[in-house]
């Protein structure tokens, strides 16, 4: 066979090498064009052998036609559609074509849609529920009302007496005129007045100033007209900026909620205006608060807490927050091992008209978290024994790119101003940080609710007239919401603290007038009952049988899923592993170098055929071409055939003179190197 | 030759009828075994020995059982789910909240339907305890003297009886003082669960049609007895009230609700929508659809949720309906029905009562992954409620849909079905009695409710954190109630008390909303995969596989088999036919085929190569060269066209 190849190989080869190696000229001509010193010239030959043994080495390969490509790759490959495309007969061919080239794409599309799916970062997710030993949560407990009254009086004293004197021109407006000629301090009224609108009439609705005819001096029309009840009477806040021109009125349906929200909006003005430490000072103390308390089996007492200031609450109690020291622990389940508190709200002393919910508000949070309490918390009530079971739930995210979750809220585009505290990253944090710098940005003031940035001042009627009426508008507008809630991410993990809550009658009837006793002598060291049922609150807080449920995320498909679901699909449909590929990817080498060969093949023999149309000589006999592509050992000696033509005499017979002999071995003729080359790919 | 004859040897050339690749079986399967792409197969041919050869049957036939083991198992499990469950922080859809007192009428307006009724249950009270009438009710002693001396019309149809245990089968009827025989069963209503150790109980007797039929229910405690015998009468005479006279014999919305507080923004009763509850009588929705979009809040606490304070008026309650005072709250989806009796949470006066919610969503999977319908159409009960699927109200839709079958009559605290009426002595003297046989038999699932309905695929939940404060403090309701009273105005012309009002706070707790949600746990592309890891991991196959065995042993097989049998079949023929001259067999063609392999060398480079003819032959004068060399270069051109033609296919 090689007998047949070698011509045009050799051919072949002529063509293509003066393409590969230009400067190496003609490979036939033993003379080279560039004439070189005779050292330098053998080391130039060793590299040319040793390129062109690898140059033929690549060229070889399975086959120098497309077709007998395809017929090496079908015969040889591991894959198994391609080897029945070529052993049996045509129709089982075109089957089998078909069939190979179905379940090809077939693979396509499944592995197209499993990387699909492991883009798309699914997680799965496992629940754990059981008992073990926990941090106990961190406990918050703050009174409902913030300030004892009779410390702050001083403080509201101007805003109760208006107070007052509006309860008393709503509930009876023709009395009110004996007692309006009290002092009042009209400068917080006019700043935020509440009005009546009388929507009587509904096409005219008159706006009444609930004091119009006191302090402006102008007599109302009658007072009879303006007796009117909730049904025709909305009551309204008027909310001015810009020195009154520009006003809004913020309507109630009823009077309760404007006179609560008026009188807080006034409150927070005034509080705005008194130092934090004189606050905290006119708040519960906390060895007054907490009379007693029992962790686990072990006493502790209210320097166990650690105080923080709450604006809506004042002074809350925290146990457990685990700041300073280390978190304590619970390994047991039920009450015996949980902390027990009785409290001390002192309910005869709440601010009347900022409080009307007597209780304890408690709530559990992680450690080292900031209490969202006005958000979270809950409430226990006086007289009674509040008993919460506690359930830890946990929910622990991937993370990014799995989930859009934070670690640690480094790349929340919201500055945490509850990172004074020291706290954690919470969503809740973000989303009041985040209005507060709204209100900043709007208002040019924060709001007492809120913790304030360094530098800047919290809201008030004296020195930002147009507070109100900004924050009114920031508060109910929408977009300001969703922008903040668009701008701030969950925390990438999440304690929940489940709550199975009873309540039962606390003391009892029997035990009342000992535990009285008891609680007085050690808070008052007054041998009379300083304390009544409507101040005292007890609780327990323990963990349930359960104590953990913990929602874990891992990612649905890792790498090796993937790996293994494109094998088996691969497997399933062709029989191919990674190997069938580096396979396929050698046959589409393969391909390029028969395509580069033809075309040089082909730019070669056009070239030729150019040239040959331009010689106007005798074309070249065969000999000489020959003798051109090689000189050494040519004797065209016709002797060596006579013992070959016994069994063609018809050749003999054909007196064709001057015919060079077609039939030498040509593989005698052959350089040596290609030879060299030719077995050493076979033995490959 | 003839054009047709060229066509027809070109075809026989070019799609030869070649049978299977071998005359026998036994060679069929040698040739399989060397061909195949699985990996067993092989070594059971190439083996030498014995021993060997069985061992490698053993190996091959236990990996093909494996394959088909592990198939089945993972096609058996296709149909899994696995669960997720996310926490999505976002806006979330405020729910429907729907508040009720417990007490569904007035009692001052309804007492005129009533009267006759409650005379009666003081009397059965008073000789049944023997209690002077204690009640503080104002009124009482005059309403009482009307119906003096009128025949107790409720009790003779359902007597009220007082049971001995002594004497078996004998009750006492405390009206008429009269023992009378009990016939027919007697259900103690607690009886199967504990025993009663008491000597006495009490009970009623309910009877069919002719009286013969009768069942007795017996109480362990006679304030159940007596509040289920007033039931049913209530039931009965409400039963024929028109809705439009109900209504306004119940609450209105601005009575009920005194202020209303969403999103730090005013509401009133026109946020509220109507809700007409047979037993609980006006309820009120607030953020139902109908009125317009669906609330949301964005901001989670208390701030932002629904602050109402409710006007309950104790001295309006029915003494012997309700027993308890305040109102119930019912958390649910918009398009859901609310359940008041069923679910619900009750309210306290005098207090603050805040409940903080959590959302979970849970979307299951219908069919064929679990028993679920997504909008339950798909179950043979009609919905006669006007609200969306869940499996209650299927329940009570079947149960209303039987009770109208069997009973001729609807029940009364549940809707109407098309073309039925609310049961009533005057037009069904005795559905009290089939009302309980068919409750009974409903309890104990025989009439097949329980099987039919399918629960719903997905629903919301809102998980509640419920906690108690004291509402208004000490120090507060000395202002706050006289301007609740005020802001009640016209409704009421009382002062408040403490004890007339309930404050509710509902919020979110945050923004977390919980799926739980259940995907496939195999897809088929998983399912396919895995077949291709069992096959290749057992025998490297793959469907070629799977298809190189259907074509050998199913085809091929069966052909070979049916070609021996046409041959003998033809011998036997021809033997029959004519002895002398037998047909050549058809086989050599079959036989001819592996012979053929040889062709299917490679072709050489040379032929293969279709390069320009040499140069040489342009040499005028050059004999076609015809060397044996060309004899072999034939045999490639032959081989040639093959290709060629495999090419154009």
């Amino acid at each position: 066979m090689l007998l047949h190849i070698s011509p045009a190989y050799f051919k072949l080869l002529h063509g293509f090498l003066p393409w590969i190696m230009p400067t190496n000229g003609n490979l036939g001509d033993k003379n080279f064009q560039m004439g070189k010193p005779g050292h330098r010239e053998g080391a130039t030959m060793h590299v040319k052998k040793y390129l062109l043994k690898g140059l033929h080495r690549l060229q070889k390969g399975p086959g120098y036609t497309y077709k007998e490509l395809l017929v090496w790759y079908c015969d040889n490959t591991n894959t198994h559609g391609p080897k029945r495309i070529i052993c049996e007969g045509p129709k089982k061919k075109a089957m089998w074509f078909l069939l190979t080239l179905l379940f090809a794409s077939l693979v396509c599309w499944q592995w197209g849609i499993f990387i699909r799916t492991y883009l798309s970062w699914e997680v799965s997710v496992s629940l754990s529920v059981g008992f073990k030993t926990m941090d106990f949560p961190a406990v918050t407990i703050c009174n409902a009302s913030p300030f004892k009254y009779s410390k702050i009086k001083h403080l509201l004293k101007d805003l109760d007496e208006l107070m007052e004197a509006v309860l008393e021109r709503i509930l009876a407006p023709e009395l009110s005129h004996a007692s309006a000629t009290r002092n009042l301090n009209f400068s917080i009224w006019n700043h935020t007045p509440l009005v009546l609108i009388d929507e009587r009439n509904p096409h005219h609705p008159m706006v009444l100033d609930l004091f119009g005819d006191n302090h402006n001096g102008l007599t109302s029309s009658s007072a009879s007209e303006k007796i009117c009840n909730a049904q025709g009477c909305k009551m309204a806040m008027r909310l001015c900026s810009l020195n009154g021109t520009q006003c809004t009125f913020r309507n109630f349906t009823s009077a309760t909620q404007a006179v609560t929200e008026w009188y807080v909006l006034q409150a927070t003005n005034i509080f705005a205006q008194v130092p934090q430490q004189e606050l905290v000072e006119m708040s519960y103390p906390s060895e007054q608060m907490i009379l007693a308390c029992l962790f686990g089996a072990e006493p502790c007492n209210y320097r166990n807490f650690t105080s923080i200031f709450y604006p809506h609450y004042g002074n809350c109690y925290i146990f457990n927050w685990g700041m300073t020291e280390k978190a304590l622990p619970s390994a047991n389940p039920g009450t015996e091992f949980g902390l027990k508190l009785i409290l001390d709200i002192g309910q005869e002393d709440y601010v009347p008209f900022l409080a009307s919910t007597a209780g304890v508000r408690l709530m559990l949070h992680e450690q080292r978290s900031y209490p969202f309490i006005r958000d979270e918390g809950i409430y226990a009530m006086s007289g009674t024994e509040t008993s919460i079971g506690v359930l830890v739930d946990k929910l622990q995210r991937m993370g990014e790119p799995y989930s859009p979750c934070t670690v640690n809220g480094s790349e929340v585009p919201v500055q945490n101003f509850y990172s004074d505290y020291n706290t954690t990253y919470s969503i809740q944090a973000c989303l009041r940080s985040c209005f507060q710098d709204h209100m900043i940005r709007n208002c040019n003031c924060g709001h007492y609710l809120y913790p304030l940035p360094r530098g800047e001042k919290y809201c008030n009627n004296r020195d930002f007239p147009d507070w109100a009426h900004c924050y009114s508008d920031l508060q109910m507008s929408v977009a300001q919401r969703e922008t903040c809630i668009g701008m701030c991410k969950e925390s990438c993990n999440d304690t929940q603290y489940k709550m199975t809550i009873s309540m039962a009658d606390w003391p009892s009837e029997a035990s009342e007038d000992w535990i009285f006793h008891v609680l007085s002598q050690e808070r008052d060291q007054s041998t009379n009952i300083t304390l009544s049922r409507k101040g005292i609150v007890k609780l327990n807080i323990y963990f349930q049988e359960f104590n953990y449920r913990t929602i874990e995320e891992s990612a649905a498909n890792n790498i090796v899923w993937l790996l293994s679901n494109l094998g088996g699909q691969f497997g399933f449909w062709m029989g191919g592993s990674v190997l069938c590929l580096i396979e396929f990817g050698e046959i589409i080498i393969d391909f390029v170098w028969i395509t580069i060969i033809k075309l040089v093949a082909l730019a070669k023999s056009l070239r030729q055929r150019r040239a040959q149309a331009s010689y106007t000589g005798p074309p070249p006999t065969v000999a000489e071409l020959v003798e051109a592509h090689t000189n050494f050992g040519f004797q065209p000696d016709m002797a060596p055939r006579s013992p070959n033509t016994g069994p063609y005499p018809s050749e003999q017979a054909l007196p064709i003179p001057g015919t060079p002999p077609p039939n030498y071995d040509s593989l005698r003729l052959q350089p040596l190197d290609v030879i060299e080359s030719d077995s050493e790919g076979d033995a490959i | 030759m003839a054009p047709g004859e060229k066509i027809k040897t070109k075809i026989k050339k070019n799609l030869p009828v070649t049978g299977p690749q071998a005359p026998t079986i036994k060679e069929l399967m040698r040739w399989y075994c060397l061909n195949t792409n699985t990996h067993g197969c092989r070594r059971i041919v190439v083996s030498r020995g014995r021993l060997r050869r069985l061992l490698w049957i053993g190996f091959t036939l236990t990996a093909v059982a494996l394959i088909l083991w592990q198939c089945a198992l993972l096609v058996f499990s296709f149909y899994t789910v696995s669960v997720s469950i996310k926490v999505h922080f976002r806006k979330l859809d405020f729910p429907a909240v729907t508040i009720c007192n417990i007490n569904p009428y007035k009692y001052s307006t309804v007492r005129h339907f009533l009267a006759d009724l409650e005379q009666e249950t003081r009397e059965a009270l008073k000789s049944l305890y023997g209690f002077p009438e204690s009640r503080k009710r104002r009124e009482a002693e005059s309403w009482s003297s009307i119906s003096e001396g009128k025949q107790p019309r409720f009790s003779h149809r359902i007597p009220l009886l007082i049971f001995d245990q002594d004497e078996k089968g004998k009750a006492r009827d405390f009206f008429t003082g009269r023992k009378r025989k009990v016939g027919g069963s007697i259900i103690h209503k607690a009886s199967n669960v504990m025993h009663i150790e008491s000597k006495q109980v009490v009970g009623f007797q309910l009877c069919s049609n002719d009286t013969s039929d009768c069942a007795t229910y017996t109480f362990s405690s006679g304030i159940n007895a007596i509040q289920e015998w007033y039931k049913l009468h209530y039931m009965n005479i409400m039963a024929q009230v028109p809705l439009e006279k109900k209504i306004n014999m119940s609450y209105s919305a601005e009575e009920l609700l005194v202020t209303c507080f969403f999103d730090g923004v005013s509401c009133d009763a026109r946020n509220f929508t109507l809700f007409h509850h047979p037993m609980h009588g006006n309820c009120y929705t607030f953020n139902n659809r109908e009125n317009e979009t669906i609330l949301s809040t964005s901001m989670g606490g208390s701030e932002y949720g629904l602050q109402v304070i409710l006007y309950i008026n104790e001295e309006e309650y029915n003494p012997f309906l309700v027993s308890s005072t305040g109102a119930k709250v019912i958390i649910h989806r918009q398009d859901e029905y609310p359940f008041v009796e069923d679910v619900g949470t009750e309210i306290e006066t005098a207090m603050v009562t805040s409940i903080g919610m959590h959302l979970t969503e849970s979307f299951k999977l219908s069919e064929p992954y679990s028993q679920c319908t997504e909008d339950g159409s798909d179950v043979p009960i009609r919905n006669i409620y006007n609200a969306a699927y869940s499996l209650q109200i299927c329940l009570h839709s079947c149960f209303q849909t039987k009770m109208v079958e069997k009973c001729g009559c609807a029940q009364y605290s549940q809707p109407l079905p098309p073309a039925a009426n609310y049961c009533n002595y005057q037009q069904h003297p005795n559905w009290m009695y089939c009302y309980y046989q068919l409750h009974r038999a409903f309890v104990q699932e025989e009439l097949g409710c329980q099987s039919v309905c399918k629960e719903a695929c997905s629903f919301k939940e809102w998980t509640l954190t419920t906690s108690l404060a004291q509402w208004p403090s000490v120090v507060s309701e000395k202002w706050l109630l006289p301007v609740l009273t005020w802001d009640q105005g016209r409704q009421i012309n009382k002062k408040l008390k403490k004890t007339d009002l309930a404050k509710l706070l509902i919020f979110y707790k945050d923004l977390n909303q919980r799926s739980i949600m259940e995907s496939p746990a195999n897809s088929i592309e998983m399912l396919l995969s895995n077949f291709g890891g069992q096959l290749g991991l057992w025998m490297s196959c793959s469907v070629v596989c799977v298809i190189e065995i259907i074509e050998v042993f199913f085809i091929d097989f069966f052909s070979i088999i049916a070609r021996r049998q046409w041959q003998k079949a033809k011998e036997w023929w021809a033997r029959k036919q004519a002895p002398p001259c037998p047909e050549a067999p058809r086989s050599p063609q079959g036989q001819d085929n592996p012979a053929l392999d040889i062709d299917n060398d490679l072709p050489t480079f040379n032929s293969a190569l279709h390069l320009p003819p040499a140069l040489g032959t342009q040499v005028p004068g050059t004999p076609p060269p015809k060397y044996n060399t060309l004899r072999l270069e034939r045999a490639f051109s032959n081989q040639l066209t093959d290709t060629q033609m495999l090419d154009e296919l």
